[in-house]
């Protein structure tokens, strides 16, 4: 009889199960992108953009309002400066960037593992920012709270297909608005150990996020390597705030990311054409990181862009339209000529629930910016009505597809492996592929498993309830949310942080504005 | 019996290393079940001889270690743990324990769990799914008859009269074909055989209404659920000769 030692206990089905709870995605700090872009403009093209763009910065300017300090530096770089007004030589503001703009940059994260190389052939995918309600299947719609907010935190701190913890995940309206940053700020630290973006309501509040993030990661490493990307819209049409300006500049000035994002409801805020609304587009982003590099030469910029297309009929704001998508892939084309990383897509839409509508109108904007080459996905996770809605469901549904992206852009594998010669050598005609030996060698990573699809039998479904998308997507967010463990932190800095925002708390009354 | 002592020893040894021929009945079956599910088929050979050696019957091994392994493969297949390479693989090592028990199971007159005719309806030539059942069927004891793509209801009824089955498996993916089922039904109806055998319809375009329609006795949505289907409704048959 045989007594040979075997394998290791552990096997059979205990171990299985485990295995197969786990998604399987496999985790990367971002996607490297292996497939080409997709161009819908052609070098000529693209050359009439850019000389349009300069036309509009030469002939009609830029307003840079109640924020004197980016007027003299304007001025100083040989601008035209009239009253707010600054109108640019042709081809001043790209040979600005051009000269000090890093082309990619890394955004460190506190976990060196998850930190994001932001530009080139990469992209990070970003949740959904900056609305004011959440909604999910149990209590409907309502306005967020910091519970949500740390919620979304810990969800995209928990999916493999989102590489970023993002910024304002949701609008913690529960918290005073001068203040609520602090918490904003701390939940990302606490309960993720992601990359993150920081406070842009009020400079003061950028200077936060920095002194905040120093106690992380150290004041000198801080000065020297972007921990922070944050969001800086233009007041599109041709117009930067003093609010946005001044959060810009405190970035910058420590060294820090800012993405400059022309946000535009075309028909409303810029042209009703495509050309036109490119056009506008990269001149205000010109102007923009144009600004952000006279601050400080070779702080991080990313071209943003954010553009959707305004309902004639209503005046609302509509997604998932086929005229933002040819935005879209042409604005990335001019970012990468630019020489810059380029911000744009996620899952939009305008459907007030995870449904149909919600579906479609995500996976075109999520595929049109995973071809075009967005580097950097802000809402990719989470989107629902405009923005105005953060869904607990929808998160989970545009995960599993930020999953999907990440897959997609990887290309083929043309390894000998790949090619599956052998595969096709086992099995010959008639037969099937399903116990050949390059099948069992290769299944378990060959095709990506969705973790909401369901692909079962119309009885074994029934039986399973007859749920939908979202009805599964309910039970896996809550599943997820039991499970979740946050990743370890120092309990020093921990400490320091929590003492850090009770000082500035202090220092202050709270106020809703 | 197993020496206490060198079940310490080896233990000892490494903790994690597991040598079959030491393992209690108990614990080899369990093992036999893990392996059953790991695709294992030398180990599954190798404890069906040891249990073998150990005096079990050949009915106890193929019951209590083989088909029962195989339930929980089935049931974890049902419930997307497994993947279906990997149930081939369980399958496949079933094979390595039913090699040795087949002989014996024969020789001792014991009846086998049950016996399957299985084959796509005339027209449809699709067997994938078809293979599935034939193999989740083999995981639960059966044995088989595959008698391929194609069959018109002589080939049916022929293999009816050559085999003996329990069990009589159609099945067809396509709308055009499916109702060929009827058809051969229908001749079993008209040549009095239909109430000699359980008949198992199954494909993508069937349902449970269109089963009860052609006269079949059960409707598998799916392999996993063809190979408890089966099983269940022949011991009702049996259970219910017997009363």
């Amino acid at each position: 009889m045989s007594s040979r030692p075997r394998r290791k206990r552990g096997a059979g089905r205990e171990a299985k199960r485990a295995a197969r709870q786990k998604a399987s995605a496999e985790v990367s700090a971002w996607i490297d992108r292996k497939i080409p872009y997709f161009e819908v403009l052609d070098e000529e093209a693209l050359e009439l953009i850019e000389h349009n763009a300069d036309t509009v910065l030469e002939e009609i300017g830029v307003e840079f309002r109640e924020f004197p300090r980016a007027l003299e530096l304007w001025r100083e770089a040989g601008a035209d400066v009239d009253g707010e007004r600054v109108r640019f030589p042709r081809g001043l503001c790209r040979s600005i960037i051009q000269a000090s703009a890093p082309r990619e940059f890394t955004q460190h994260a506190r976990n060196p593992a998850r930190s994001v190389r932001i530009g080139g052939d990469r992209t990070v995918l970003v949740p959904a920012y900056g609305s004011p309600f959440v909604r999910d299947l149990d209590q409907g719609r309502r306005y967020a709270k910091i519970e949500d907010f740390r919620n979304f935190v810990k969800l995209a701190y928990m999916s493999p297909g989102l590489h970023h913890s993002g910024g304002t995940v949701c609008e913690p309206v529960d918290l005073p608005v001068n203040k609520r940053h602090f918490d904003m700020v701390y939940s990302h630290i606490r309960y993720s150990d992601k990359p993150f973006m920081g406070s842009v309501t009020h400079p003061e509040r950028a200077r936060d996020t920095i002194e905040m993030a120093k106690l992380v990661f150290g004041n000198d490493f801080v000065e020297q390597n972007a921990v922070i990307t944050s969001l800086i819209n233009a007041n599109s049409p041709l117009t930067f705030d003093d609010t946005m300006l001044g959060s810009a500049t405190v970035y910058a000035e420590h060294n820090q990311a800012t993405v400059i994002s022309p946000f535009l409801l075309a028909g409303a805020m810029s042209p009703v054409t495509v050309a036109g609304t490119v056009t506008q587009i990269l001149a205000e982003a010109l102007a923009g990181m144009a600004y952000v590099q006279l601050v400080r030469p070779g702080a991080p910029v990313v071209f943003g862009t954010f553009a959707a297309a305004v309902s004639m009929q209503s005046g609302a704001p509509t997604f998932g339209t086929p005229e933002p998508s040819l935005i879209l892939y042409a604005t990335a084309a001019l970012a990468r000529r630019l020489g810059v990383p380029f911000r744009s897509g996620g899952g939009l839409c305008a459907s007030k629930v995870p449904d149909a509508q919600a579906a479609y109108e995500a996976a075109n904007t999520l595929q049109t910016s995973a071809l075009a080459g967005v580097n950097f996905m802000l809402h990719t996770a989470g989107w629902l009505e405009g923005g105005l809605s953060m869904s607990y469901e929808k998160f989970i549904m545009d995960a599993d597809q930020a999953s999907i992206i990440g897959v997609m852009l990887q290309g083929i594998d043309l390894s000998e492996n790949g090619q599956a010669l052998d595969a096709l050598r086992e099995v010959g005609p008639g037969a099937h592929f399903l116990g050949a030996s390059h099948t069992q060698a290769n299944f378990e990573r060959a095709f990506y498993r969705s973790i909401v699809a369901d692909n079962n039998s119309f009885e074994q479904w029934e039986q399973d309830g007859s749920l939908d998308a979202a009805q599964r997507a309910n039970a896996i967010w809550k599943r997820m949310l039991q499970e979740y463990e946050a990743p370890t932190l120092d309990p020093a800095v921990d400490e320091a942080l929590l003492a850090y925002m009770e000082r500035r708390k202090l220092e202050f009354e709270d106020r809703d504005y | 019996m197993i020496d206490e002592d060198v079940n310490n020893e080896a233990a000892d040894e490494d903790e994690d290393d597991i040598v079959l021929a030491e393992l209690p009945d108990g614990e080899l079956v369990e093992q036999m079940h893990d392996d059953l599910y790991d695709g294992l088929k030398e180990e599954i050979a190798e404890g069906t001889q040891i249990l073998l050696d150990r005096g079990w019957s050949a009915e106890k091994v193929l019951n209590e270690a083989l088909v029962e392994g195989m339930r929980i493969v089935g049931v974890d297949f049902r419930d997307g743990i497994l993947f279906v390479p990997e149930v081939l693989l369980s399958a496949n090592a079933m094979k390595g324990g039913m090699e040795l028990l087949r002989p014996l199971l024969a020789e001792t007159g014991v009846k086998p769990v049950g016996k399957m005719v299985i084959g796509t309806v005339k027209g449809d030539i699709h067997d994938i799914g078809k293979n599935l059942v034939a193999m989740m069927m083999e995981g639960a004891g059966f044995e088989v008859v595959d008698i391929g793509i194609n069959n018109d209801v002589d080939a049916y009824l022929a293999a009816l009269e050559e085999h003996k089955p329990d069990i009589l498996g159609m099945s067809a993916l396509l709308t055009t074909t499916m109702p060929y089922m009827k058809v051969v039904i229908d001749e079993m109806v008209k040549q009095g055989i239909r109430d000699d055998y359980i008949v198992l319809v199954g494909g993508a375009p069937l349902n449970e209404e269109f089963g009860q329609a052609v006269g079949a006795d059960g409707y598998c949505r799916d392999a996993a659920q063809a190979a408890e289907m089966g099983p269940q409704l022949l011991k009702e048959r049996r259970e219910g000769v017997g009363a």
